[in-house]
């Protein structure tokens, strides 16, 4: 139903859209995840010409929206659209609100729209509150106005902004609940989000946008369970990455130090946890590993896993095979051995390439 | 040390107040007193330095007391307000024209008199004539016309009645049969008994003249009511043919325009306060109250000058309220113009803002009037409309810009979102936003075009504040004509506003009543 081609989107030096390459069908329920800045809303935003396209096509039901000439209100309404920041109609009472596009833009009777209003009023539970102005109602009550604003023009297609992320922490489940129903009424959907178990509850696919583009999608098991690219992986199992290299030309111990504490601090690790990851780098790297090797060459990844606390340290060493176990350092291994779980060493004889994993709780 | 200087100093300070004092009492009583038998001394106090004189700015009086007294203060007033700062003890003197002021005592002008004696030699007086008149030779033909008067003493006659009987009674005057030609007079309407209103019609000697001056050309006349700070301008720039009002042949004027034989000669009269006819004494409240009672009189109802009042205010409304409409739609279109950023729209807005906005009103009325139309005979109303729709164009322009600013981005991608077009946007959703946000401003700027339309008298516009002077011209008395115009300028305002906060209560959605909105949304069409 939207097909998209080569869709570029530039901001002066920005590129946040390189070049997006997807197709929609009819009935999708499609979530969008991924970091902020890596251009999730302007994607969506796109759709409907919000933001007018650096360069690429986009064709919806086969017309090519973005020609020129073409008269892009006739397809904005069919595309809805609910944003963030709700945008209501400040000087018009909620019915009105509902009902101002199908009367001014759809030809609707009066009558027929506000009963029609009044009926997507009492769907997303807020009949009492017609006459109301919007500044009247609460965050989430703006936003079931907003859903069912867009709802009144029968919509082929809905495209969510970040529905839910203006809204009080109290006010998020009421607004999932309107748009969990509405998913499944088999309307095509497209859901700009950072709350990853509706986002998986809900949709038949995932978007998991960095990079300049779509990096994968799936279906929400495909991305959640077994995301198969290293950044997807990393968003989803929220892990905070630190990697640094150490080689001879730099070996520098205070520029590494200094490097691992600023990644610590602004992850929110607890200190007692913080000292451990120090402390066992600290033993393994500079303890054992670089008084061995004469011309280092050390690959060295913390990733910290919001969601488990728990870090997981890889040290990948080039040169001779050297299993660290067998270190006569017996300080720094018993050290090791103390805060470490799980260590795995492997060796790649080929490429000469020791590889150590750990975690750290 | 210091305490006893300044005591030491206390007692000299007084004595030498005192006696000042006592010489000014003795210089006044005297000065007074002995008005007729020492008229030599008369003018003597004038020579006195720093001795406050007032007089007409270019006008002969300036010059003369310029030349005669170098070590007087010059203060530079016009006619009414020369009467009252005398009489209000601001100035010691006030040198005119004395025929002028021999009348205003006679129309019951109070707190001064005028000195026998006369200053410097007597004042001509002519008209003055354009160079760019359309009528061929006008020079010529006004001489000729002025030697044949002189010749069968028309001219005298006319001075005999107007001038030294006060017999304001305008002859009839033959119109011509035929027109040859339009002759625009331009006059004050200020200096009685030459030219001044009554019963809302000029009259007086120099409108009996060109009345038999329109009959002599065979032309069709019209007058023209100007400032004398503009008079000149008007006759330079074309928009009059003749300056007749009891026009003074000073060197600097002669510098500028053409004037024609002479008429007659003025002499120059000085009118001090006088102390013993003081009034403050009987302030009683059936006196003050009978006092109003002759001011209303004087003012309103003497000669039908409410009439007077009431074309002045229907001029006030017409340039305000024509202003109001015509600049609030180019406002309108500048700013739709300039909405989506096209660069010569904004450049032009942005010369327009910088222009309108960086001048004075009157300054650019002016400009108007004798700059860019000279020599096209356009109504002063007119061009004062246009003048304060540019003022007022450039004000809603900034309004709406700063209106239309408040209202949030996303309004308008709500609207684009549901297939809203551009200008169906603006007009169904931002701009009813809008206007709450520049409504207020707007009153207020509603009332502050009103009282800057007070200053079109510049460019020969008889508004409210002009007739407020015209009146006060006639009856010598300067608080009640300013009183009533303030009040009239209040009602003014409070109509207007009144007019604007009904707009403001009737686009605010939020006056609506819930029976209302549903009775507009249940309305089938």
């Amino acid at each position: 139903m939207i097909e998209i081609k080569h869709l570029r989107k530039e901001y002066g030096t920005l590129t946040p859209l390189e070049d997006v390459n997807v197709t929609i069908n009819d009935g999708d329920v499609i979530s969008v995840i991924g970091p902020s800045g890596t251009g999730k809303s302007t994607f969506i935003r796109c759709i409907n010409l919000l933001e007018k396209p650096s360069s690429g096509q986009i064709i919806f039901n086969g017309v090519d929206i973005t020609s020129k000439g073409y008269d892009i209100r006739k397809a904005r309404r069919r595309i809805g659209m609910v944003f963030q920041s709700f945008n209501l109609f400040g000087h018009m009472t909620v019915i009105e609100n509902i009902m101002a596009a199908p009367v001014d833009l759809l030809g609707s009777g009066k009558k027929d729209a506000y009963n029609k209003g009044m009926e997507l009023l009492s769907r997303v539970g807020l009949s009492d509150k017609a006459l109301s102005y919007p500044d009247e109602l609460s965050g989430g009550q703006k936003q079931r106005v907003a859903i069912a604003r867009t709802l009144c023009m029968d919509p082929e297609v809905i495209l969510m902004d970040e529905p839910t992320s203006a809204l009080d922490p109290t006010m998020v489940s009421e607004v999932q609940n309107v748009i969990r129903e509405l998913s499944k009424s088999g309307r095509t959907m497209l859901i700009v989000t950072h709350e990853m178990n509706f986002a998986r509850s809900i949709s038949n696919r995932v978007f998991y946008m960095d990079k300049g583009g779509i990096y994968e999608e799936g279906t929400p098991d495909e991305i959640f369970l077994y995301p198969s690219k290293e950044l997807t992986r990393r968003f989803i199992h929220r892990l905070k990455v630190f990697e640094t290299e150490i080689t001879s030309e730099s070996t520098s111990h205070s520029a590494f130090e200094e490097g691992l504490n600023h990644y610590l601090l602004i992850n929110d690790i607890l200190p007692s946890m913080q000292y451990r990851i120090q402390l066992a780098l600290e033993e393994l790297v500079w303890g054992i590993l670089l008084p061995r090797y004469r011309d280092p060459d050390i690959n060295i990844s913390v990733e910290y896993s919001v969601d488990d606390a728990l870090c997981r340290i890889a040290v990948i060493y080039k040169g001779e095979a050297f299993d660290f176990r067998e270190s006569d350092n017996r300080l720094s291994l018993s050290l090791l051995s103390s805060i470490a779980n799980n260590i795995e060493y492997s060796c790649n004889k080929e490429i000469e390439e020791n590889r150590v994993v750990f975690t750290v709780s | 040390m210091n305490k006893t200087l300044k005591n030491a100093k206390k007692p000299a300070c007084i004595l030498l107040t005192v006696l000042l004092v006592t010489v000014f009492t003795l210089f006044l009583a005297v000065s007074s007193y002995g008005g007729e038998e020492n008229s030599e001394d008369q003018l003597a106090f004038l020579s006195e330095p720093g001795v406050r004189i007032g007089v007409s700015n270019g006008s002969i009086q300036e010059y003369l007391v310029s030349k005669m007294f170098p070590e007087a203060e010059l203060f530079y007033m016009e006619k009414f307000s020369g009467y009252e700062a005398l009489s209000q003890g601001k100035i010691d003197a006030y040198v005119y024209d004395k025929k002028q002021m021999e009348l205003a005592i006679k129309n019951g002008l109070k707190g001064v008199k005028l000195l026998d004696q006369t200053l410097g030699d007597p004042t001509k007086i002519a008209l003055g004539i354009s160079d760019i008149s359309m009528i061929p030779d006008l020079e010529g033909e006004v001489n000729r016309f002025i030697g044949e008067l002189k010749a069968d003493g028309t001219l005298d006659d006319m001075y005999e009645r107007w001038v030294i009987n006060h017999d304001f009674e305008m002859p009839e005057i033959e119109e011509p049969v035929s027109v040859r030609c339009h002759l625009m007079v331009g006059t004050t309407g200020d200096v009685e008994p030459y030219s001044f209103y009554e019963s809302n019609a000029l009259t007086g000697y120099d409108i009996e003249l060109m009345h038999r001056l329109a009959a002599y050309l065979e032309a069709d006349l019209e007058f023209m009511t100007f400032d004398w700070d503009s008079i000149v301008n008007g006759l330079k720039s074309g928009k009059i043919d003749i300056i007749a009002s009891n026009l003074q042949m000073s060197p600097e004027r002669a510098e500028e325009i053409t004037f024609s034989d002479i008429l007659y000669l003025e002499s120059n009269g000085v009118m001090v306060r006088d102390t013993e006819s003081d009034g403050a004494g009987d302030n009683t409240v059936s006196k003050l109250l009978s006092s109003v009672k002759d001011s209303f009189e004087k003012t309103f109802i003497k000669e039908d000058r409410y009439k007077l009042f009431l074309s002045g205010i229907l001029t006030t409304i017409f340039i305000t309220v024509l202003s109001i409409i015509l600049g609030t739609f180019f406002g309108f279109l500048i700013f739709m113009a300039c909405r989506k950023g096209n660069r010569i729209a904004n450049a032009f807005a942005r010369i327009f803002d910088w222009f309108v906005q960086g001048i004075p009103t009157v300054v650019l009325l002016m400009i108007l009037y004798y700059i860019v139309f000279a020599g096209i005979r356009i109504r002063g109303d007119y061009v004062a409309v246009m003048g304060f729709t540019m003022f007022y164009a450039s004000i809603v322009y900034n309004m709406l810009k700063t209106g239309v600013g408040a209202v949030e981005k996303g309004q308008t991608e709500a609207a684009y979102a549901l297939g809203y077009g551009d200008i169906h946007a603006f007009f169904r959703m931002i701009l009813p936003q809008a206007l709450p946000h520049f409504l207020p401003a707007y009153k207020a700027q509603v009332v502050a075009l009103i009282k800057a339309t007070a200053v079109v008298g510049y460019i020969a516009v008889l508004d409210l504040t002009k007739i407020g002077d015209i009146v006060r011209g006639r009856t010598y008395d300067a608080f009640f004509p300013l009183i009533s115009v303030a009040v009239i300028y209040f009602i003014l305002e409070w109509i207007l506003t009144t007019v604007v906060k009904r707009i403001e209560r009737s686009t605010d959605p939020k006056m609506r009543s819930p029976e209302d909105i549903l009775k507009r949304i249940m309305a089938d069409d």
